[in-house]
């Protein structure tokens, strides 16, 4: 099957200091895949390519099969690819206004805006949050509207940049079953994290950075592995 | 000190009376100034949002020419464009010298420095999220532009309120280029420095007054905006 994402040759330079290199990567439908790596590593990053918010230098990004280019393609192919930043930014107004952004620029109005919002804030759990001043939501609600706010837009690729780091635990699950709902309905939901076992919960596959580059699968057992019993420790 | 008092009281009567002459020249400094500070803005806010979020080679030459411009005496701002103007000028044949069109090309070169440059300011001082979440959510690089735009609005109307305050109290462009007409391109500034050489210093005060009334709203509206 086609990969819904490809990496091929992919080279992105920051500073002179920082450069992410990737041979070749493929995503696939309806999958879940979890970066995972020191800080550093090139995760953030590579999400800020995957979500084409940042050209590579080098190689080329796939999009079912497509090379992505420039000017209106790249803006088109971005309304399928969503991407949750770790501090999500909130727009001036109310959480209504904030999921509403994304459906307005995609003429999606009325009745059936209003029911996806709500629909989407339901699967969050923050049903009746409509009203709410963005900017007077706590951290944890901040990240859910976020998540609402990707979701509502259904994309075919959800990007989500260790969205569970500092969520209490109440949320956690809830959270993650919103994520793992998601490729059920086609989403390839693309996560970096810290959490070792968030790939056995979310029955993920996992790709692990370092210094910017991909290790082997083996390695990344191992390391997976090490991470865990470190956790436990 | 009867002087003073007469002369603010013999002020004050022409206000209330609304004597057409401080009419004439209260409407032109006003019109002349909103349609300036209007065009102004046309260009000053998206030159300023261009230069805050953009990564080129040469922005901060281009910071020190804005802030170089906005420090122009407005006598040099009128020079220079009166030689554009001026029948022997490579824009005289458009007979614009002299008109209340004169005095608006004038405010709006005088203005748009300070409105581009309190954009940047504005702009460079914005989440630097805000851009990367409206494009993440759909939206082209003009649509996030004007996102950012909303969301440091105050910043914006600030910019616009302060480029106001600089083009309603000047009086070198107007006089240059307006040429102090009589119920034409008359306005409070020049009609103060005018009057008060006549020995008119009533009708002066008078003007003064509503100028510093401008002023002072212009400046309360602008702090608080830097409130919010």
């Amino acid at each position: 099957m086609e990969p819904i994402l490809s990496l091929h040759h992919l080279e992105y330079r920051r500073g002179g200091q920082f450069t992410l290199n990737i041979d070749h990567l493929d995503f696939q439908a309806g999958r879940v895949y979890l970066l995972a790596g020191p800080n550093g590593a090139g995760k953030s990053t590579l999400l800020q390519l995957l979500g084409l918010l940042l050209p590579p230098d080098r190689g080329e990004i796939l999009f079912a099969g497509s090379a992505v280019q420039g000017g209106a393609q790249r803006q088109r192919l971005r309304r399928q690819i969503t991407l949750v930043e770790q501090s999500p930014f909130m727009f001036d107004g109310t959480v209504y206004d904030n999921l509403a952004f994304g459906l307005r620029l995609r003429d999606v109005r009325g009745d059936l805006q209003r029911h996806r919002i709500a629909s989407a804030l339901e699967k969050v759990g923050l049903q009746g949050f409509e009203s709410r001043q963005a900017s007077a939501l706590s951290g944890g609600e901040t990240r859910r509207v976020a998540l609402a706010r990707a979701m509502v837009l259904r994309p075919k690729v959800l990007l989500l940049d260790e969205p569970t780091a500092g969520l209490d635990r109440d949320s956690l699950p809830l959270f993650e079953s919103c994520l793992a709902a998601l490729p059920g309905e086609g989403v390839t939901v693309i996560i970096s994290t810290h959490d070792a076992e968030q790939s056995r919960r979310l029955r993920g596959e996992v790709l692990r950075l370092e210094a910017g580059r991909l290790i082997s699968p083996e390695a990344v057992e191992s390391a997976m592995t090490f991470s865990a019993m470190e956790g436990a420790v | 000190m009867d002087f003073l008092t007469e002369s603010l009281r013999a002020a004050l009567s022409l206000i209330l009376a609304l004597d057409p002459e401080v009419v004439g020249a209260v409407w032109t400094s006003l019109y002349t100034s909103m349609a300036g500070i209007l065009l102004a803005a046309l260009v000053g806010i998206p030159l300023g949002t261009l230069i805050g979020v953009g990564h080129f080679t040469g922005r901060r030459a281009v910071l020190t020419l804005l802030n170089t411009l906005m420090a122009l005496p407005t006598v040099v701002v009128g020079l220079v464009i009166y030689g554009f103007l001026s029948r022997q000028g490579p824009l005289g044949a458009w007979g614009l010298l002299f008109t209340p069109m004169a005095m608006i090309v004038g405010q709006t070169v005088l203005a748009a420095p300070i409105v581009a440059n309190y954009t940047v300011a504005a702009v460079t001082g914005a989440d630097p999220r805000i851009i990367n979440t409206a494009l993440t959510l759909g939206a082209g690089r003009l649509r996030a532009a004007w996102q950012l735009l909303l969301e440091v609005r105050f910043g914006v109307i600030a910019a616009v309120v302060a480029g106001f305050g600089r083009v309603i109290a000047e009086v070198g462009v107007a006089m240059m280029l307006g040429g102090n007409i009589r119920g034409y391109t008359r306005t409070m500034t020049t009609a103060i420095a005018l009057e008060t050489s006549k020995g008119e210093f009533a009708f002066g005060l008078a003007l003064g007054l509503v100028l510093m009334t401008v002023a002072l709203v212009v400046n309360l509206f602008l702090n608080l905006l830097q409130q919010r």
